[in-house]
């Protein structure tokens, strides 16, 4: 095992995120399928995208008949994917890169493929019998609502084997592990040990309000989830450290996702579900309203945590986290294909979303970038890449990297009709034309936009690290924020207009300071008593970091006696 | 080398005049000056009470050399009580619309007419001060004069007492850089005060290689001819050092590329003070030492990892040309997103130092963007400095700047061996 980059405890606030598939991301032994040797070979692109930490969705022995969200051994790597020793050769290249990495962990639930789930059904003396969650009726647990409904009619589901209802709040060949049982608690815990023992920097926790069900509740979020949590996190930080990290997966209103930060002895880091659809609806409507309100009303979390911030991931773009008005307006904006709605979500790329508006698209970043939080990158939207919803479930939005304009969009050496999933073809998202190849030689590329944003993104640890003060000029298309952290003060403004737009801030309480646009290194004028007046493109957005007066900030505090 | 900047001025018709009334004259002060009006007549104090406290009897008059004060500077000089001599010089014109670090545009000239104003004089001490700095006591003229009066000392050089963040251009690179190359501990090899004997100057202004041109070489180029040609030199303890200036610049691209400038312009226009000196010794020193005061300071560790993590991103194309291979490979390796891990060995630090020089002499990139290019990695090497000390008492601060040095030293050789 190589040593892991140093770094304070709490590195995962500076941290932007990279969200990778293995089967989708490079083919390294031509089988058309992705696997960590051809994830090895392409870390120089991740490191040189600029991003910290990878998360590697679901790597174990599976069915796949969830994407992997179905483990059926949690100490093998699927064999597509390549072995444990591979993924090691990963981690520790990786690491060697100053690149950390954490890996989905499925909690909730097992595949019912896993040994644990055979032994629980065919013997009730085995040790395994109470590892899941059996019934002789469906009729309890009737308040926890169905997650998938476009699948499942029911939490339940009999297994004729044993001859009792098993409990699943995900698809049925997915039964719920008994957290009530300690010996599952035990179990989970083995199996994080091993990952961790090889280096692992910390798990995304996947579907965490699920693992205690009560009767008369809606069997989420029980406080008794939150005490096996906290034993997990007392366990781990005791004997890893302290800098191993947990990111829950938990997609509820903020004040919910708070309890899962606990006294920050419980998760370090948990997304933030509720602003990303409010952000797409806050460009659609021209109109800050939605993310400052949901902000607004995002309580405070204990100074150890973090929110982490996405615009997409693996899943559909949930709409579970917003009134049925809004959800109407989102499938009105953003879904008018029905082919394009799934679940209570849409199974759409970022590009696609936004028109392959490029203006909209970096727009979107910035805003990713500079909210409070940790940002994830989507693996293949720093790209631009398209999406085919025509894939079912949400294949569309997990199709192979485009690397090149070569063969298999240079993923895969192997026989195209032999790929996992076709790579995406349309003419406007295509590899043809969307590739990593093409986008490397041009300077003005997204791919080199990103690149620059993220390393801007460096140069002040108030990004991540920041209070959050919005600003609340008239025009209400505008949406700006003051970040401070330390000496440090940011200023970020943003159209959300696709016209251009003034502005009118009021800055009076750093007059006399000077706003110097990160980016471009570029001194703007003095802020004085008068409103700050700026002009933005459509869709512009301004990132200034705020110079204090000589004297009250010398910028590091040797330049008067240096010599 | 070409002549860039302009002769000197004729003397004003009456220099002579000033000079025949006063010569001989056994202590001269000198004190080159740009609208220092503000605080010029605080330091004849200082210098009349010393002169009249410890060398009683001895002749002495201030000479000042002016680069076109508009604020009476001069005027405030002449009626300062004591017997003056007033020269001027014209600094360049871009000196003037931009001072240099020290604060005096035209410095060197100013300089060579100071030594040529005192041999006149007869001088056997020339003492120079700075303009700009208020805490002179009399104390100072006695430390600094005594030594060279005594015949102890050819040159009396400054060390101050100073926050152990202060300095940081200094302590981190010019001194352990003047050490390595004329082999002698000064804590201040730009401190802009010294005092000088008859003896170094004459020889001084006699000698072939002495600089005619280019700009801020004569101290250090002084000081490497002193050491390398067998002068005493000693170092005074003056204690503290405040500097009230209009004209300085606190712009730190600036202050380092001029004075590093000026240390890679002496190494390659006189080679010979510098590349057979092996090793390092202290000086012998007048009035007490202080080690560097460890009182609490606003110093921003993480906006200097930043100014050095910008450096890396934007900067890494000079640096390739200008660090050799394994030198880059140590910066990259530098892991500056975490304060409490980060480190910046001193051995690669004096690498980085001597690949400039190098890139300097062998004109690998424009000299003005290569010394600036070293900023994001000197302000690196800060961060690491301020970050190891931030809880050590003056002592130990000391011992983490004599390791810097004692570096440097080690790796001279990878310097002489690639210079020649």
């Amino acid at each position: 095992m190589s040593p892991r980059p140093p770094a304070g405890r709490d590195w995962y606030k500076d941290a932007v995120f990279y969200e990778v598939h293995v089967k989708a991301f490079a083919d390294g032994n031509g089988d058309g399928i992705g696997d960590f040797a051809g994830l090895t070979a392409r870390l120089d692109y991740l490191k040189d995208l600029g991003v910290d930490c990878l998360w590697i969705l679901p790597m174990y022995a599976s069915p796949l008949r969830d994407d992997g969200y179905d483990i059926a051994d949690f100490y093998g790597i699927h064999p597509a994917y390549g072995t444990v020793a591979d993924f090691q050769k990963f981690l520790d290249e990786a690491h060697a890169r100053g690149l950390r990495v954490i890996a989905d962990l499925v909690m909730n639930h097992t595949s019912d493929a896993h040994p644990w789930f055979q032994a629980s059904r065919t013997d009730p003396a085995s040790p395994y019998a109470d590892y899941y969650v059996w019934s002789d009726t469906d009729r309890r647990y009737q308040e926890a609502r169905v997650i998938f409904v476009d699948t499942e009619k029911s939490n339940w589901t009999f297994d004729p084997v044993r001859k009792a209802y098993y409990w699943h709040r995900f698809f049925g060949h997915q039964p719920d592990l008994n957290y009530d049982n300690p010996a599952v608690r035990a179990a989970m815990l083995d199996v994080m040990r091993f990952w961790l023992d090889r280096g692992l920097d910390g798990f995304r926790c996947d579907a965490v309000p699920y693992l205690i069900e009560r009767d008369g509740t809606n069997c989420e979020n029980l406080p008794e989830t939150h005490a096996v949590l906290r034993e997990f996190r007392r366990v781990i930080d005791r004997e890893y450290g302290g800098d191993r990290v947990l990111l829950a997966e938990a997609n509820q209103w903020p004040e919910d996702v708070r309890q899962y930060f606990g006294d920050g002895d419980e998760f370090h880091m948990a997304f933030h579900f509720p602003l990303m659809p409010r952000i797409y609806m806050a460009v659609r409507l021209e109109e800050r309203l939605p993310i400052v309100d949901i902000l607004t009303h995002t309580p405070a979390i204990p100074p150890s945590a973090q929110w982490c911030l996405f615009l997409r991931n693996h899943d559909e773009l949930t709409l579970e986290m917003v009134t049925n008005e809004e959800r109407a307006f989102m499938y009105y904006a953003y879904a008018q294909d029905p082919e394009m709605k799934l679940n209570l979500g849409i199974r759409r790329r970022l590009a696609p979303l936004l028109d392959n508006d490029r203006r909209r698209i970096e727009l979107l970043q910035s805003l990713l970038l500079t909210l409070p939080g940790s940002p994830i990158v989507y693996y293949g939207d720093e790209i631009g890449m398209g999406d085919n919803v025509h894939l079912g479930d949400r294949a569309g939005v997990r199709t192979p990297m485009q690397w090149s304009p070569d063969r298999n969009a240079g993923f895969s050496t192997a026989d195209e009709h032999t790929l996992y999933l076709p790579v995406i073809t349309d003419p406007v998202h295509g590899y043809q034309t969307v590739n990593v190849a093409a986008q490397s030689r041009t300077p003005s590329s997204l791919l080199n936009t990103m690149k620059r944003l993220i390393a801007a993104r460096r140069s002040s640890p108030a990004f991540g690290r920041g209070t959050m003060e919005f600003l609340r000029p008239r025009n209400q298309r505008i949406l700006a924020y003051l970040r401070q952290h330390g000496r440090d003060t940011l200023l970020v403004v943003n159209n959300l207009a696709s016209s251009s737009q003034a502005v009118e801030l009021d800055l009076r309480a750093l007059a006399g300071c000077t706003p110097v646009e990160i980016l471009g290194q570029t001194r703007f004028p003095p802020i004085r008593e008068t409103p700050y007046v700026l002009s933005l493109g459509a869709h512009g957005y301004y990132w200034f970091s705020i110079e204090r007066p000589d004297g009250a900030n010398e910028p590091y505090g040797i330049e008067r006696t240096a010599i | 080398m070409t002549d860039t900047t302009p002769a000197l001025a004729p003397p004003p018709p009456e220099l002579d005049r000033q000079l025949a009334a006063l010569a001989p004259c056994e202590i001269v002060v000198g004190l080159p000056t740009y609208n220092n009006a503000a605080t010029v007549p605080a330091i004849v104090a200082a210098v009349r009470a010393g002169l009249a406290a410890h060398f009683t009897g001895a002749s002495a008059a201030l000479v000042n050399v002016d680069a076109g004060s508009t604020d009476r500077t001069p005027e405030l000089l002449a009626e300062a009580g004591m017997p003056c001599v007033l020269a001027r010089h014209e600094a360049p014109s871009v000196e003037r619309a931009a001072v240099p670090f020290h604060g005096v545009p035209g410095r060197d000239a100013a300089l060579r007419s100071l030594f040529d104003v005192a041999r006149r004089l007869q001088a056997r001490v020339l003492v120079l001060l700075e303009a700009d700095v208020t805490s002179v006591t009399e104390e100072w003229i006695e430390r600094l004069v005594r030594a060279v009066w005594e015949a102890k000392a050819d040159l009396v050089t400054p060390a101050y007492v100073r926050h152990r963040y202060e300095g940081t251009i200094t302590n981190l690179l010019l001194a352990p850089l003047v050490r390595t190359l004329f082999g002698r501990r000064l804590r201040q090899p730009f401190g802009g005060t010294f005092a000088v004997s008859a003896r170094l100057l004459s020889h001084a202004l006699g000698h072939p290689v002495r600089p005619t041109t280019g700009r801020d070489l004569m101290d250090l180029w002084l000081t490497g001819t002193a050491i390398a040609e067998g002068f005493a030199v000693w170092e005074a303890w003056l204690g503290p050092r405040h500097v009230e200036s209009r004209t300085r610049t606190t712009d730190l691209p600036t202050m380092l590329a001029q004075a590093l400038g000026a240390v890679f312009a002496v190494m390659e226009q006189d080679d010979e003070l510098w590349l057979g000196v092996a090793g390092s010794e202290p000086v012998s020193a007048v009035g007490d030492h202080a080690p560097p005061s460890a009182t609490p300071a606003t110093v921003s560790v993480d906006r200097m990892l930043g100014a050095f993590r910008r450096g890396l991103r934007d900067l890494i194309e000079i640096w390739e040309l200008v660090l050799a291979p394994e030198t880059l490979d140590g910066v990259l390796d530098l892991d500056a997103r975490d304060v409490l891990a980060y480190r910046f060995p001193d051995r690669l630090w004096a690498r980085v130092v001597f690949d400039f020089a190098l890139g300097h002499r062998y004109g690998v990139v424009h000299r003005e963007h290569l010394l600036r290019s070293l900023v994001p990695l000197y302000l690196g090497r800060t961060a690491a400095f301020v970050a190891a000390t931030q809880a050590s008492d003056g002592a130990e601060t000391e011992a983490v700047l004599e390791r810097v040095g004692a570096a440097f030293e080690a790796e001279k050789l990878y310097l002489t061996e690639r210079w020649r």
